[in-house]
């Protein structure tokens, strides 16, 4: 019995210091983690923002859309920012989006991603999201590669998992901001 | 000088990539890119390190019979000190790193060693054989990274430093690449060429010796 409690009592003691170490490591990083988070979350919205006023963030959440936040120049609604939810060849993505009111995309940025560098990761490179801009109004959004230019079509090539995990969120987001109707 | 031997023995007599054939999911996954290796490799020699030396200090106390749960409680707050420190202050290595940064608590090199080494050695010994393996898996995979983001992807990543980006574009290789050796199928073909080079020169030394 004696031999029992005392290997329980290391045990603890063993899990009890580790747990401390862990708490005090935390309490240092975890602003730091926050902060780091809160930056690059600003940067990307003011990225796509397109130089208009950024409102207030309103959450969504519902599997595809996470959080969408009205663009205005001081009057009215212009548009929206929508972060949205992607799956690549990594796994999970996360797209930050820029729509008109009327649903065309305004500008786009893949932000966290695990896809393969030199393949996948390239749709990080700031002219990538070009063959989706301007498009999801009056012209859809590409579905699939044979919808792309011979030229797009080259630049996507080896990587058609990101590809159609980025234009099936973005499709989404463009669905979204339609339904919104220039509302808040 | 066996206390030098203990520190040298993992970087290429035991090395626990090439040689014990250890940690190979890790070695895969995170080999894409060189800052992914270094980042990898820079962790788990102070997970490692840090491990041994407290299962080493611990090896009369703990008890035989819950070893395991023991060097594994170590093992895992030495890696969430690790991801938490990364997180804040090398986030770009954090996201790249991925799942395989938590991963580490049952890389078999740890574990192994744990058992192996530290259960049974001295702090010191168990601080450089900590060392040492943690040296050697780093070299490995950033051997493995190298030629696989030269020939894969046409470039060698570093880390940014004021004005330099820390992406070395290289002429020729960036156009048109090997794009198979960034997939994990290109992994394995490479890890097997190192692997028959190393047991060549292990076969070769041995021959040697006789």
């Amino acid at each position: 019995m004696t031999r029992y409690i005392k290997t329980a009592v290391i045990l603890f003691l063993i899990c009890a210091i580790c747990t401390a170490l862990c708490a005090l490591v935390n309490e240092v990083t975890a602003p730091v983690i926050a902060a780091n988070t809160e930056n690059d979350r600003l940067s990307a919205l003011s990225d796509v923002a397109a130089g208009l006023e950024i409102g207030e963030q309103v959450d969504v959440g519902d599997g595809t859309v996470n959080y969408y936040i009205p663009l205005s120049d001081g009057g009215g609604i212009k548009g929206y920012i929508v972060e949205l939810s992607a799956s690549g060849y990594g796994g999970a993505m996360t797209v930050i989006a820029s729509y008109g009111d009327d649903g065309s995309l305004m500008q786009a940025k893949l932000t966290a991603n695990s896809e393969t560098p030199g393949l996948g990761k390239k749709a990080e490179d700031p002219g990538y999201m070009d063959m989706f801009i301007g498009l999801g109004a009056d012209e859809p959004l590409p579905a699939s590669k044979s919808d792309l230019s011979a030229e797009d079509n080259a630049a996507v090539s080896g990587a058609s998992v990101t590809f159609g995990g980025i234009s099936s969120a973005l499709i989404s987001g463009s669905d979204f901001v339609k339904g919104l109707g220039g509302a808040v | 000088m066996s206390h030098i031997k203990e520190l040298t023995k993992g970087i290429f007599k035991e090395n626990p990539t090439f040689i014990i054939m250890l940690g190979m999911c890790p070695t895969l996954g995170v080999s894409t890119q060189v800052s992914n290796a270094i980042g990898m490799g820079v962790s788990v020699i102070f997970v490692l390190t840090c491990s041994n030396i407290f299962i080493s200090l611990l090896r009369k106390v703990i008890p035989d019979s819950v070893r395991i749960p023991c060097y594994i409680v170590i093992i895992a707050s030495f890696v969430t000190i690790v991801e938490m420190v990364l997180h804040a202050f090398v986030p770009s290595v954090y996201e790249a790193l991925g799942v395989y940064l938590p991963l580490i608590v049952v890389n078999c090199i740890i574990l192994g060693r744990a058992e192996a080494f530290a259960g049974k050695n001295g702090v010191l010994d168990s601080a450089l054989d900590g060392i040492g393996m943690g040296i050697g898996f780093t070299l490995s995979l950033s051997l493995i990274a190298l030629i696989r983001e030269v020939f894969g992807a046409g470039t060698i990543t570093l880390f940014p430093v004021g004005s330099f980006s820390g992406v070395i574009s290289i002429p020729g290789l960036s156009e048109s690449p090997v794009r198979v050796l960034t997939l994990a199928s290109g992994a394995l073909l490479l890890m097997g060429y190192l692997k028959a080079f190393f047991q060549w020169k292990t076969s070769r030394s041995r021959g040697g010796e006789a």
